[in-house]
């Protein structure tokens, strides 16, 4: 997927052109549908979030424009948020992690200087591999399974003070390896 | 696993949190406030969000099926509710109580225009207001002169009555009467207005009881619709 003709349909339907709406969902849609389904597990349950998912983007895509993030982050964070939150509404204690804004941000100083290239995900993921294995996992599982720290803590049958102090470690260690 | 303490974290370990979901809910309320302020936070988010993004790199794409798009957009850009109805009668809105009522009308016209008489013109209007919920159908019955009105929805204030107005370009609106409680009821156009019926514009006001003093309305216009011929 081209970074620039993504960008240019976002800002195209920011000023509401439906064709170009039409065309993003046809570029972006296996992507997206992709992590809907990774997160979810389940195909009904995913095509409701990926509905939602381009009801978001239609809406907010004028915001797009400011905030910082390459097209497809953008557009890969809002499925996985959408898709996030429907997870964990079938839990109790529900938290409502898709709050609009969080991925909306206000404008960062250098948009250019975060744009992920594709070598980055290959990078991340190196560097999710170096780190203690269980830290790994616990980052991934946060990130893709929308594991809370309780859910982590259970899981890694450690108490949770513990648990959030482990996987912030994991977290230091990742921000070093990622700026070598 | 030595030194366990659950120390606070840095702003960037916040960001963090915060883009895995892992804040707690007032985290997440003032992290918002904070983005909209301090451009540094904000720079750690999308820091984070590009990278933890990059997760995703080893999914598969998916394709979903056709009418997982059509569902999207019908939900996107809903059709207008009325649009059938829009096009038999290129008439805004009308309710399917008006359209029976209309209909009606119809029946009782051609059993009164038996002969070989030029099928007179029917005019109908339809008053709506934009705040008072107030709407009203009005169709002129061509024979008698007579406008038959149906309130559709809306209710007249307490201690204050609806009046029916008839206005014709450049003139002052001249009182048809003020309506019963009833929600149908005719009145009989007035002979000067007759050969000008379908430049009228009908027009509701908010009254006292027994209509406006004056002879000109005095309240809120409740209401206002234009003829149309069907």
């Amino acid at each position: 997927m081209d970074r620039q003709e993504i960008e240019n349909l976002i800002a195209r339907v920011a000023l509401k052109d439906r064709a170009a709406f039409d065309l993003l969902y046809d570029r972006t849609c296996a992507k997206l549908f992709g992590v809907c389904l990774r997160v979810l597990n389940k195909r009904a349950a995913a095509e409701d979030a990926m509905q939602d998912t381009f009801v978001k983007i239609w809406n907010n895509a004028d915001r797009y424009h400011s905030n910082g993030l390459s097209p497809m982050t953008w557009l890969i964070t809002i499925a996985r948020n959408t898709s996030i939150d429907r997870l964990r509404a079938r839990k109790k204690g529900h938290q409502d992690i898709d709050t609009p804004g969080l991925e909306l941000v206000s404008p960062g100083p250098n948009p250019e200087e975060f744009a992920v290239a594709s070598s980055e995900a290959s990078r991340l993921s190196g560097c999710l591999d170096t780190l203690e294995e269980d830290r790994g996992k616990a980052i991934r599982g946060a990130y893709l399974d929308g594991e809370t720290y309780a859910d982590l803590a259970d899981r890694f049958g450690v108490p949770l003070n513990t648990m959030r102090t482990w996987l912030r470690r994991g977290l230091i260690a990742l921000r070093e390896c990622m700026s070598q | 696993m030595t030194d366990i303490q659950d120390t606070p974290p840095d702003d960037d370990l916040m960001a963090a949190e915060l883009v895995l979901g892992l804040a707690s809910a007032d985290d997440q309320a003032a992290a918002r406030r904070r983005m909209a302020t301090d451009a540094g936070f904000a720079e750690r988010m999308v820091f984070w969000q590009e990278r933890f993004a990059a997760m995703t790199g080893a999914i598969a794409p998916v394709k979903p099926s056709a009418k997982l798009k059509k569902k999207m957009l019908a939900r996107v850009f809903p059709k207008p509710r009325v649009s059938v109805l829009q096009r038999v009668w290129l008439w805004q809105g009308v309710s399917i109580a008006a359209l029976l009522f209309a209909g009606y009308l119809g029946v009782q016209l051609l059993q009164i225009n038996t002969g070989p008489v030029t099928q007179p013109t029917v005019l109908a209007a339809q008053l709506v207001g934009e705040t008072s919920g107030l709407q009203i159908l009005a169709v002129v019955e061509p024979v008698k002169h007579e406008i038959a009105l149906r309130r559709v929805s809306g209710q007249v204030a307490p201690n204050r009555a609806f009046e029916l107005w008839a206005i014709l370009p450049g003139q002052a609106p001249v009182s048809l009467g003020v309506l019963p409680e009833q929600e149908t009821v005719r009145l009989l156009v007035p002979e000067a207005l007759r050969s000008q019926a379908a430049q009228i514009t009908l027009a509701i006001s908010d009254e006292p009881l027994g209509g406006s003093p004056t002879g000109a309305p005095t309240g809120d216009v409740l209401a206002v619709g234009e003829m149309t011929e069907l």
